[in-house]
């Protein structure tokens, strides 16, 4: 059975005067409501960890420009020009991110950033599986060629994918509890 | 006009009123939530811009350059990056990249380096040695490095060849870093006549050719080559095969010659190094009990 069909020309409904008349705020707010508080908590072990990983690859890549660069190259996707400004300042964005996400400013905006640093890792992964070469993928330092058997391809693209995880989350969830974040919004 | 009427009209009035005041505080409070994203975002992305701006600069800054500020003495090449051992008129050039902690240029050396050593002394093979460094990279230590550098001390001194075949003869395990261990690499000296010298101990402790070594690891790195031992006679890879043909000591003997032929032979001799020994068996490896 139909409910009581509204008329063709009805005014629109006044807005009862006990609730809140902000039309376009209204459902998010009360979305934001219905999320329970312990996903706040989650999320900030979530932000942390995250920074760790990319605080551990930063600090893992930042002693020998060299081998830095050298781990870029090996991937041969780049052109020799960019090789070593992407070497060079890979370690210090990655420590940038974590950075941003200890202090938890910005999270969702550094989620999105994460996402796509580790979709670009793992589609560079991909690409020189399906290609053939051996190299490390310099994920945590060292990089470069490896024998054909040393070649982890499987595991470092899990591995990028399980930290994927953690920046999707903060993406839909970026509302953690000790952050910068937090504080300006109150 | 009726009184009911007038209330009625003027309940309404309110409540527009009160409408839009909540309307305007709802649009305030939206226009600020904005205007608070719009800073967070940029100052995000600010960080973010200045660390790759700061890391380019500053590891630009910290690199190594890919032309030493020092060589060794007696190198060559156009950026004096390259060992040579033998005598420079010699008809056929051996190149060789190793690492002093990599395992298989060890077995190759132990294998090889008397009948190495015999090519050189007849005038056969003029050897360039490229002694790169990137197992520190992928192994735990600064063997490759140290090593390396101790190696380019040797050169200085005039003792290349003969520190080269004792440090294979003496190579720990891959996962030890015993040469990086600075006096493992000067006691290792002592077995080279003439190489146990103040000089050449300095040298090694205060790593004199570390830029050097750097910069030859950097060549290594843009060249087409992957892995060491890296083996090429005349520019062609014969190690582990050259073409189907797997490398043996007599075979190599064999190469140098047919590659030879018909050519004019090096001066002979040692060029200042101990002369090759007379068998072509291989040497074991003896890690000193200090290397380990």
């Amino acid at each position: 059975m139909a409910g009581p069909a509204a008329q063709p020309g009805d005014p629109a409904p006044a807005v009862p005067e006990d609730s809140t008349p902000a039309v376009p705020a209204g459902p998010a707010s009360a979305a934001r409501r219905a999320v329970p508080a312990w996903t706040a908590w989650l999320g900030t072990a979530v932000r942390l960890g995250l920074a760790v990983v990319w605080g551990w690859a930063g600090l893992a890549k930042i002693a020998d420009p060299a081998e830095a660069a050298q781990a870029v190259r090996a991937y041969e996707i780049l052109p020799e020009g960019l090789v070593k400004p992407v070497g060079y300042a890979l370690p210090f964005l990655e420590l940038a991110l974590a950075l941003l996400l200890v202090i938890g400013l910005g999270v969702r905006l550094v989620a999105g950033v994460s996402t796509l640093l580790l979709l670009t890792f793992i589609a560079g992964i991909a690409s020189a599986w399906a290609r053939g070469i051996s190299i490390d993928c310099g994920c945590f330092g060292g990089g470069g060629h490896v024998d054909a058997s040393q070649t982890e391809y499987l595991q470092e693209i899990l591995r990028d994918t399980g930290f994927l995880l953690l920046a999707g989350w903060l993406l839909w969830r970026p509302r953690t509890k000790f952050s910068v974040d937090g504080w300006l919004a109150s | 006009m009726d009184v009911k009427a007038m209330s009625e009209k003027n309940r309404e009035g309110k409540r527009t009123a009160r409408e839009r005041m909540l309307a305007q505080r709802e649009a305030d409070e939206a226009a600020s939530r904005r205007r608070k994203k719009l800073i967070v975002g940029g100052s995000v992305l600010a960080v973010i811009a200045a660390a790759v701006a700061t890391g380019v600069v500053v590891q630009n800054e910290r690199s190594k350059p890919e032309t030493p500020a020092a060589a060794p003495a007696g190198t060559v090449g156009d950026k004096n990056l390259v060992i040579p051992a033998g005598a420079a008129n010699s008809p056929a050039v051996l190149t060789v990249y190793e690492d002093p902690r990599c395992p298989a240029c060890g077995l190759f050396e132990r294998e090889f380096s008397p009948t190495v050593d015999q090519l050189e002394d007849a005038g056969k093979i003029f050897t360039n040695y490229h002694i790169v460094s990137f197992i520190d990279r992928a192994v735990p230590g600064k063997g490759s490095k140290t090593g390396a550098n101790a190696l380019a001390c040797a050169q200085d001194a005039g003792h290349f060849r003969d520190f080269h075949d004792v440090l294979y003869r003496n190579q720990p395990d891959e996962t030890s870093d015993a040469f990086g261990n600075k006096a493992v690499l000067i006691n290792l000296a002592k077995q080279v006549n003439g190489l146990d010298m103040p000089t050449f101990e300095s040298c090694v402790n205060d790593n004199k050719y570390g830029g050097w070594v750097s910069s030859v690891q950097q060549d290594f790195d843009k060249s087409s080559y992957k892995s060491t031992p890296t083996v090429l006679l005349n520019g062609q890879p014969i190690y582990p095969k050259n073409g189907t043909e797997e490398i043996t000591p007599a075979n190599l003997v064999k190469w140098v010659d047919a590659a030879n032929q018909g050519k004019q032979l090096g001066t002979p001799g040692s060029n200042g190094q101990t002369p090759a020994p007379t068998s072509t068996a291989s040497e074991t490896n003896n890690p000193s009990p200090n290397a380990g």
